[in-house]
């Protein structure tokens, strides 16, 4: 497991060092969706280079995924996810929006959150909510990681960074002081990317990554997989997870959701609108273009998100990755996954 | 070079140096932007029709440049092209308005070309979709506006690949079919327009119409290599071919004429099936060779590689060493030679691009680097195309120009096999008049590192390169724009005339790509 957990990144740059290459595109699911430049980070970063305002630029900002491919790909370090984020930050406060799922997360981000209560030095699961309301998978994950939950896994200031909202610091503070001193497993990719900015120092890793490194997990990939790489967490920490799932798809055989630069494509891309329950458009264009031109014999997801995509759109069995480590419960559960 | 953030809602400063050097006469420099004249009427004329016109900085303010970076100038109006009926509607509506429209694809020109002065910049983008591929006829029906990377992650999936590209991600099919494109295997498979079979084409005037050799060929002899001056290619059926990995060799050389000799000793010879040279100035200059297949690679080491006059990596580094320990004056270029290759080589060996020492996509692996290790806000890429024969004289006439403007710069070298039957494709073309057989193209790009140079400054650079060519009759990929002032002197007034005429025929209010050639 430690051999992929990561560290701090180069400093960054800002769109005003973007030359247009537009490598970014190419691998941008909002392109994909809109085959329109402007609605992609390079488009973004031209336009504020000659002067449009966060508010002009409101539907490409409110378009993109936070999927982070674009961020390996730009020559330039440019933190293209980063700057979505902030002009996400700038447009709620000049065009703020009003639900009732904000209004909640603006409260619960004011409320105090109790200190986890692991043990310094012990190894953390930041689970997030998808995780926490599949109880049968969760305990299985934490069977096979051998990891405490933490009582605060910071699903508020996930969502806030999504969502635009502002993190209030006593917030943020709290949250990653009770992180301090762990070694942490994170199942949010937009959250453990943050994480490698905030705790520089500490050690972190993908949920994905931690699973597949687990030899029950790993012992049961087969080459007739399908291997949906969680897109935020890979490219949260590309340098080292093209190399470890490049030997993983080496040992397996399996087949994994990567473009031909190696970046994971995503299954599911949804911008803010579909967060804020604004639109029920669904994107399983993206999961049909993982799909295009491959007949795997069952897909194995590492986001629930995504095994709920794929099973939108074909007949495989569709597997999340702890499923994988040879657990009856779970084989009874999901027989048609095992064969 | 750092540009300071720009104050959002202001415009920022142009990043190009101001021109300041005295005494270098400036040729040419961009057009004057278009006065507008009637452009309310055309927006409603076009919305009218159904046609989406974006206006404002946030959709034009993307188009402000180019790859080139010296060139700026933005458009009134911005139409994603989604089909061919709305191009159809929108060539319509500009020839009855007399409004300019600027064709872009992947917007990797450097002199400007894919820059609106004013009017409407048509982004060919939108049209980037796969139409059929037919790996049994091993053809695939494509829009025209769609990255040849794109094009390769949809081949890839059933096991196909495209002919010959451009070594960048982001150029557009489009876009290459009407310049030319080169690829490190156009020394055997021709330039990348030559793969085409047939297009579908908007004229300027609004027709649509499907052309090849067989079918309007005169049409697809003129967009063919055309610079966008006929026509806008909508969709193209292209030839592809049955995908595989490929072996790379690299061998270095200290003399630039040596090298392009090998060169064009094993392009003469089918001794490969990749071939092409890439240096660090004048001092490192790498030969790179690959093959499709273990037979090809194995019939190059048992009849060619003996021939070939360049050292494997070690035997050049040893080279280098007692080469520079007898010029200790010249530990700066040495110490430079050693950061570039440190920097640079890990990045065409990265293993997640390679399985059991075969390279999987050239492009990925060169495209990357190149942005990565050349790319910068400001390119100027002169080029020279010769036949075989001047070829030599032409890179070692262009190489003492490079030094003498910059302190850095790289060349790129390729051949591009000509087939006879497409003489008329050429005309007015980067192929120049007298090549038989072979072209060969020679890019001369200086690395800008963070430097500032003025306009002037790059015009002048470009200036030196390009006498060279009109010296020796040769050609160039790169003639429009802020070049087209060279075209009357490579190409002659007569050749000129009869294309400007064919222009104003099939063009009467010469609104497209208005400024790149003519």
């Amino acid at each position: 497991m430690s051999a992929t957990l990561g560290r701090a990144p180069a400093a960054p740059r800002d769109y005003a060092a973007c030359n247009g290459c537009n490598l970014c595109q190419l691998a941008c699911p909002m392109w994909r969706s809109h085959r329109d430049p402007r609605f992609t980070p390079a488009g973004m970063a031209k336009a504020l280079q000659h002067g449009a305002t966060a508010a002009q630029l409101a539907a490409p900002i409110e378009a993109c995924s936070l999927c982070g491919a674009c961020d390996p790909v730009c020559p330039e370090r440019i933190d293209l996810p980063g700057l979505v984020i902030d002009l996400r930050l700038q447009l709620a406060n000049s065009l703020p929006h009003s639900s009732a799922l904000l209004d909640d997360l603006r409260a619960r981000l004011q409320q105090d959150t109790a200190a986890s209560v692991a043990s310094r030095s012990a190894p953390l699961l930041l689970p997030g909510p998808e995780l926490r309301a599949d109880a049968a998978l969760l305990a299985r994950v934490q069977a096979l990681l051998g990891l405490a939950i933490a009582d605060d896994d910071g699903a508020d200031i996930a969502l806030a960074l999504e969502l635009g909202v502002e993190i209030p610091p006593r917030r943020l503070q709290g949250f990653l002081g009770s992180l301090s001193g762990h070694s942490i497993v994170a199942a949010d990719g937009l959250l453990l990317r943050q994480l490698r900015r905030w705790l520089p120092g500490s050690q972190r890793m993908g949920l994905g990554a931690a699973l597949s490194s687990r030899p029950a997990v790993r012992s049961n990939l087969l080459a007739t997989d399908l291997y949906v790489i969680e897109a935020r967490a890979y490219h949260a920490d590309y340098e080292r997870m093209v190399a470890y799932y490049d030997r993983l798809q080496t040992e397996t055989g399996c087949v994994l959701n990567l473009d031909l630069q190696r970046i994971a494509i995503p299954a599911v891309a949804q911008g803010l609108p579909q967060k804020l329950g604004a639109t029920s458009d669904g994107d399983d264009a993206q999961a049909k273009w993982i799909l295009q031109g491959r007949q795997p014999a069952r897909i194995v997801v590492e986001s629930l998100a995504d095994r709920a995509a794929f099973e939108r759109v074909c007949d495989l069995p569709v597997v999340h990755l702890a499923e994988l480590g040879e657990d009856p419960e779970m084989m009874k559960r999901r027989p048609h996954a095992f064969g | 070079m750092k540009i300071p953030p720009v104050e959002p809602g202001t415009v920022g400063p142009c990043p190009v140096a101001p021109d300041a050097l005295q005494g270098i006469k400036r040729q040419q420099t961009n057009p004057a932007r278009w006065n507008g004249a009637g452009w309310q009427d055309f927006v409603a004329a076009l919305r009218a029709s159904g046609v989406d016109l974006a206006e404002g900085v946030a959709a034009c303010g993307v188009y402000a440049t180019d790859a080139g970076g010296t060139a700026y100038g933005q458009p009134h109006g911005v139409v994603i092209a989604r089909s061919a009926g709305q191009v159809s509607l929108l060539l319509k509506a500009a020839q009855a308005h007399r409004v300019p429209v600027t064709v872009r694809g992947g917007g990797l020109t450097t002199e400007g070309e894919s820059v609106a002065f004013g009017g409407v910049l048509l982004d060919m983008n939108g049209m980037s979709r796969v139409l059929k591929v037919d790996a049994q006829a091993l053809t695939v029906r494509t829009e025209a506006g769609i990255y040849w990377h794109s094009l390769a992650e949809e081949l890839r999936r059933e096991n196909l690949d495209y002919l010959s590209a451009p070594l960048n991600l982001t150029s557009s099919v489009g876009g290459t079919l009407g310049v030319g494109g080169i690829d490190v295997n156009s020394a055997r498979l021709g330039c990348s327009a030559d793969q085409a079979i047939s297009l579908q084409v908007v004229t300027p005037t609004g027709e649509i119409v499907e052309c090849s050799d067989d079918e309007n060929p005169e049409l697809f002899q003129r967009v063919i290599l055309g610079y966008g001056q006929f026509g806008i290619i909508t969709e193209a059926t292209l030839r592809v071919r049955p995908y595989t990995p490929l072996s790379m060799h690299y061998y270095y050389y200290s003399s630039l004429r040596t090298a392009i000799e090998d060169l064009q000793m094993l392009d003469r010879n089918d001794a490969s099936d990749y071939s092409g040279i890439l240096t660090i100035m004048d001092c490192a200059v790498n030969l790179l060779v690959a093959f499709d297949s273990d037979e090809r690679e194995a019939a190059f080491r048992k009849n060619w590689e003996s021939r070939l006059r360049g050292h494997g990596e070690f035997g050049f580094a040893l080279c280098m060493a007692g080469h520079y320990a007898l010029r200790p004056w010249k530990i700066g270029e040495a110490l430079y030679l050693l950061q570039r290759k440190q920097a640079v080589f890990p990045e065409f060996r990265r293993p997640e691009f390679m399985r059991e020492g075969k390279m999987h996509d050239r492009t990925v692996v060169f495209s990357r680097a190149v942005w990565k290790h050349w790319g910068s806000r400001q390119m100027v890429i002169p080029d020279l195309a010769t036949s075989a024969d001047k070829f030599v004289e032409a890179v070692e006439r262009g190489n003492a120009i490079c030094r003498k403007y910059f302190t850095h710069y790289t060349l790129y070298c390729v051949g591009i096999k000509l087939r006879p039957e497409h003489k008329p494709h050429y005309e007015m073309s980067c192929v120049p008049p007298d090549a038989e057989g072979w072209a060969y193209g020679c890019e001369f790009e200086p690395m800008i590192e963070g430097g500032v140079y003025s306009r002037d400054h790059f015009q002048a650079f470009k200036n030196a390169i390009y006498d060279i060519g009109v010296d020796l009759g040769a050609s160039y990929y790169r003639f429009g724009g802020m070049m087209k002032g060279y075209i009357r002197r490579i190409f002659g007034d007569a050749l000129v005339d009869r294309h400007l005429a064919m222009k104003r025929r099939a063009d009467p209010a010469m609104i497209l790509n208005r400024d790149v050639i003519f």
